[in-house]
């Protein structure tokens, strides 16, 4: 079953994305911050990863890195869909530099992210 | 010595025992506010399903069930909270939420309570709401006591989005209690494209700071449409140079060159160099060749700050604009000195542009 992490600190932002992305038939899992989130996405690694940006002890962009540099390259090409308030044309340029592989700007609409998240795993991965 | 010892003494015990019951006051209202966090917490968890329920249904469906007008009141604080990071039909799921549960009529209600704060809450949740039924209500918080009452109303009808807003918006400006012209332009630019036939036609009517406004969105938007009724305003001398200004800037933004004659007429024989400069800008935006030779002769005004930007404008007009740069970029003529400057600051944009292929 394909698996997502949603690692967000706002936990009804986290249950709704979760509940959602459940809906598809995906095995979800949530973490409520970045440097629980980076843990679990070496230990359960997850077939795509939806990733608020602004969190306590290690912020969005931080995991997306530690993602994208780790040694093994099944990690490091983990698909990571960044969930965020910031929707500025500098903030997209360092999303996307730290590796991210798409965006969703708050305010966002879930079926909008369902899409992206569809559309981020490989074809076949969410059940028709 | 003995006395004053015991009395030291005495004192100390005293302050140790503040000390102590301070701490304990603090760890106590520290686990209290603790258990409230988890408690609300909790609660919020078993409202999720609720709001689950609520964003599932593919449908518009005007009328939530049962389950959700006789759910806690604590569903009114989660779907508030939620209501900003949300958008689409989710949104409007949840502002039909806030109808149903009579949270917008309750609010409808408090613009007109006695305390500024309470005024201020309303109107703040009527725009998250979308609450175009209270747009005439909200409108009169325009002119409210509170000048926070006021910037709140102002914002309200931003967010709720109805083009209705658009006329007291911009009646706001003027007066006593007149709105700043930031708050009422955000809220101009959040009730978003539908307003624009109602913000052309702001440009013949109302103060001087509404038809500045008025131009000055419009030229955000980029409204092809608003261009005979800015070169309007920007040829009738009788307006106020805040309103030519904006119409000029527009009409750079919009970028149409049909406003080219008019600009160029503006610049050689503008009565001030705040409206001269201001052309010089909205031609260089425009980019028209036509624009290239009037900009040339503006390098040669007295006022330094017009001939920087008709330097500016011209390198930003394209080859033909830098050519004549180049040509006059020698000496140390005032118009000599504006086109180095011009050139250098292309120079450097490039350099910044560069890619950086080696460290």
């Amino acid at each position: 079953m394909t698996h997502v992490l949603v690692v967000d600190d706002d936990p009804v932002i986290a249950d709704l994305v979760a509940f959602r992305l459940s809906r598809l038939g995906l095995r979800i899992t949530v973490e409520t911050d970045g440097e629980a989130g980076l843990a679990a996405i070496r230990e359960l690694r997850p077939d795509l990863v939806v990733l608020d940006w602004m969190m306590p002890r290690m912020n969005g962009l931080e995991v997306c890195r530690a993602v994208r540099e780790d040694p093994d390259p099944a990690l490091a090409g983990t698909p990571v869909l960044l969930l965020t308030a910031k929707a500025q044309e500098p903030d997209l340029e360092r999303g996307f530099a730290a590796g991210a592989t798409d965006f969703v700007t708050k305010p966002f609409s879930t079926r909008e992210l369902v899409s992206r998240v569809t559309a981020a795993l490989p074809a076949g991965s969410v059940p028709v | 010595m003995t006395t004053v010892a015991g009395v030291a003494l005495a004192l100390g015990v005293v302050l140790a025992g503040l000390v102590v019951v301070l701490l304990l006051a603090v760890g106590l209202q520290h686990r209290q506010r603790t258990r409230t966090q988890a408690r609300d917490a909790r609660r919020r968890a078993e409202l999720m399903p609720t709001v689950h329920a609520l964003l599932d249904d593919d449908g518009d469906d005007p009328a939530p069930g049962p389950h959700v007008t006789s759910a806690p009141a604590l569903l009114d604080e989660l779907v508030l909270d939620l209501l900003p990071q949300l958008r689409g039909s989710d949104r409007r799921a949840l502002q039909r939420v806030l109808a149903a549960r009579g949270v917008v009529d309750r609010a409808a209600a408090d613009l007109t309570a006695r305390a500024a704060w309470r005024r201020g809450r309303a109107a703040t949740l009527l725009g998250s709401a979308a609450a175009t039924d209270h747009t005439p209500a909200l409108a009169a918080c325009l002119t409210d006591r509170s000048a926070d009452v006021r910037s709140a109303a102002a914002r309200a009808l931003g967010k709720a989005g109805d083009p209705a807003s658009v006329t007291p918006l911009l009646v706001s400006l003027a007066g006593p209690r007149a709105l700043p012209v930031g708050v009422v332009g955000m809220a101009l630019l959040d009730l978003g494209t539908p307003v624009l036939p109602a913000l052309r036609t702001a440009l013949t009517e109302g103060s001087a700071p509404a038809r500045a406004l008025a131009a000055e969105v419009l030229g955000v938007h980029g409204d092809p449409l608003a261009t005979p009724g800015l070169l309007a305003l920007l040829r009738d001398r009788w307006q106020p140079t805040e309103v030519r200004r904006a119409a000029a800037a527009a009409l750079g933004r919009i970028g149409s060159p049909q406003a080219t004659a008019e600009l160029t007429q503006l610049l050689a024989t503008g009565p001030v160099p705040a409206l001269q400069r201001v052309a010089a800008e909205a031609l260089g935006r425009i980019g028209d060749p036509a624009g290239t030779t009037p900009l040339v002769s503006g390098l040669h005004a007295t006022d330094p700050g017009v001939r920087a930007a008709c330097a500016d404008a011209l390198a930003a007009i394209g080859d033909e604009g830098r050519g004549r740069l180049r040509v006059l970029a020698v000496g140390t003529s005032p118009a000599g000195r504006a086109a180095l400057a011009a050139l250098d600051a292309v120079a450097t944009a490039r350099q910044w542009r560069r890619p950086v292929t080696s460290r």
